[in-house]
């Protein structure tokens, strides 16, 4: 898949609906993009929350009756533990995040007991970006979660954005280690993180791929750059997922790209045992969209 | 032409104008005998620092023709050693060696700072030559003898020495092994997670002149069986000619089972200093002993 909308179509071909339970679904933006991946029939949404006030938002749809169910659980503690129980019981596909703070809402999902974080497993994210000005499909990892992820946590990045660059069809997808520069430096850690993880896929400890890094986002992502640089790499400036060294680079790359590059994207919470959905309320609706498209392609995955 | 066997290089010597070797506090026969050997071999000139009375009697006791050799005359060993590595700064000799003082005493004139060997932020590493008798050429690697546990940027000053060592005995574009426990990218294992970081400077150009990769256990560095087995493909497994270790212990050992069980020789030098530095021991043989001294004068050319 080469671009948002083919994960759409991809989505609508899916031979079931995917059940998506969302907490504290009391917000026009998530009933907006939910009722239209409904009314496209690719998703059967459970809206948990204040019963009047979701009839109220849907009354402005046009969804039918039989396209949704509602639970009706005004207390926003209860709601969202109803939509985590309910896709930890295997009652709903997907979990998706209404109206209720991350904070809350992440600590309900990464609950111990209740909650959809398996053991020693990392919670990370994912999002699948659509530019304008490249040729495809860019991967980019971690946006939304780990601050500063350590070597393991950025083994673990990797290889859920290679999972999802493998549900989208991109079998050896290309994934460069962003830095500052292609130089493996003391003074940069990040740098020293990067040569193991290269080593590691060199001697088959991570499948699946091709690594390479450090590399700047020129050498990543321009084919042109590796000869002006001269810098031999696998990646050839052809990249299919970058992974940052930290949260501040990568979500001011993905933002900078929606704000001046006009991107639209689609991202996930990685981790889970379920996919999870979190966008937030500054997200176009079409990215919201989207985002209810590749949880429905990552969910038929498992 | 490339040095496949050790004493290759008094071949490559002979063809050449001779370095001028300043031998500090030497008044033992073993340091007088080995220089005097390397003079009359037409490999080097030499320079002996020292006691000129006692000096001369050793000659006189082991039928050593003393006009061939320069004397400079030293009371006592501190000040031999001082006066060795002045005469190096002076520009009198190329390269030293160290005769009967302790290699403490020899090793703080070398590092002294206003009078000593060293520029600003040089490391000082051992390097070893060897030409087992169940390799098919020589071995190149180190530090077995100064640094104990070399951090990364000693890792890599290790390397480019081992490279350098490499490109001076003929050895265009070496293959470095990088010695570790596995041959996996295990990062909790200091070896394994340094190694796979200087491959990976090495990739990038970081690191130039040879072919490196690592972490490599010692099997798959020397033996190519071992590799294919193993499934590892490089072109330095089983053909090596260099080899770093990740600590002393691990160098040493090797260093000396080379020695005493394979029954081999070697030679060796420090290295980082401005010049080269022979540092022989008492227990290494007279044949080792030239070969360090050949070694140290073909290091002493300009590259």
């Amino acid at each position: 898949m080469k671009s948002l909308s083919e994960i759409a179509q991809k989505a609508k071909s899916l031979s079931r609906k995917v059940k998506i339970a969302v907490a504290m679904a009391e917000d026009a933006n998530t009933i907006g993009a939910i009722c239209r991946a409904a009314a496209e029939g690719f998703v059967f949404p459970i809206l948990i929350g204040n019963k009047a006030r979701i009839v109220e938002l849907l009354s402005t749809q046009n969804l039918s009756m039989d396209k949704y169910e509602i639970i009706d659980l005004p207390d926003m503690t209860a709601a969202t533990r109803e939509s985590v129980r309910m896709v930890k019981a295997g009652e709903a596909d997907v979990l998706m995040k209404g109206l209720v703070g991350t904070d809350k809402f992440l600590r309900e999902v990464l609950s111990k007991e209740r909650g959809l974080l398996p053991p020693k497993a990392v919670m990370s994210y994912t999002c699948a970006l659509e530019l304008p000005k490249y040729h495809k499909l860019l991967l980019v990892s971690d946006t939304a979660v780990l601050p500063a992820p350590d070597l393991d946590q950025k083994i673990a990045m990797l290889k859920y954005s290679v999972n999802m660059a493998h549900t989208l069809g991109i079998d050896c997808p290309k994934v460069a280690l962003i830095s500052a520069t292609e130089k493996v430096s003391p003074g940069m850690p990040n740098t020293l993180d990067y040569a193991l993880i290269c080593k590691m896929a060199e001697r088959g400890q991570i499948k699946g791929c091709t690594v390479d890094g450090p590399l700047d986002v020129f050498l990543a992502c321009d084919p042109a750059a590796g000869d002006i640089k001269g810098v031999q790499s696998p990646i050839g400036g052809n990249a299919d997922i970058l992974i940052f060294p930290n949260l501040e680079t990568a979500n001011a790359f993905y933002k900078g790209l929606m704000l001046f590059a006009e991107g639209e994207l689609a991202g996930l919470i990685q981790g889970t045992s379920k996919p999870v959905v979190v966008m937030s309320r500054s997200e176009s609706e079409n990215s919201k969209y989207y985002c209810i498209a590749l949880s429905c392609l990552m969910a038929e995955e498992r | 032409m490339e040095i496949r066997k050790l004493d290759q290089m008094f071949d490559v010597l002979g063809t050449r104008a001779k370095k001028r070797l300043v031998a500090a506090w030497a008044i033992d026969a073993h340091t007088i005998m080995a220089v005097s050997e390397a003079v009359k071999m037409g490999i080097i000139e030499g320079i002996l620092v020292g006691d000129e009375q006692k000096i001369k009697a050793v000659c006189r006791e082991h039928g050593i023709d003393a006009g061939t050799i320069r004397i400079v005359h030293c009371d006592n060993d501190i000040a031999a050693a001082a006066m060795a590595v002045d005469l190096i700064n002076k520009g009198e000799g190329d390269f030293l060696m160290k005769g009967l003082l302790s290699t403490d005493r020899y090793m703080r004139a070398i590092l002294n700072k206003e009078k000593g060997l060293m520029d600003p932020g040089a490391i000082l590493s051992h390097v070893t030559v060897a030409e087992p008798n169940n390799y098919h050429k020589l071995l190149i690697f180190g530090d077995v003898a100064i640094i104990p546990l070399p951090d990364l940027a000693q890792k890599v000053a290790i390397t480019n020495y081992l490279i350098k060592t490499a490109h001076f005995l003929g050895i265009d574009n070496p293959k470095v092994g990088l010695l570790a426990a596995s041959e996996q990218t295990l990062p909790k294992i200091p070896s394994c997670a340094d190694a796979a970081i200087i491959s990976k400077m090495a990739q990038r150009g970081q690191i130039k002149g040879a072919t490196i990769e690592g972490p490599l256990g010692m099997d798959l560095i020397i033996d190519k069986e071992s590799a294919q087995i193993k499934g590892m493909n490089s072109a330095v497994c089983g053909d090596a000619d260099c080899i770093l270790f990740p600590n002393i212990e691990a160098g040493n050992t090797f260093y000396k089972t080379i020695v005493k069980l394979l029954k081999s020789e070697l030679c060796a030098v420090v290295m980082g200093a401005r010049v080269p530095c022979v540092l022989t021991s008492r227990g290494d043989s007279e044949r080792s002993k030239l070969y360090s001294i050949a070694l140290a004068a073909m290091l002493a050319f300009k590259s």
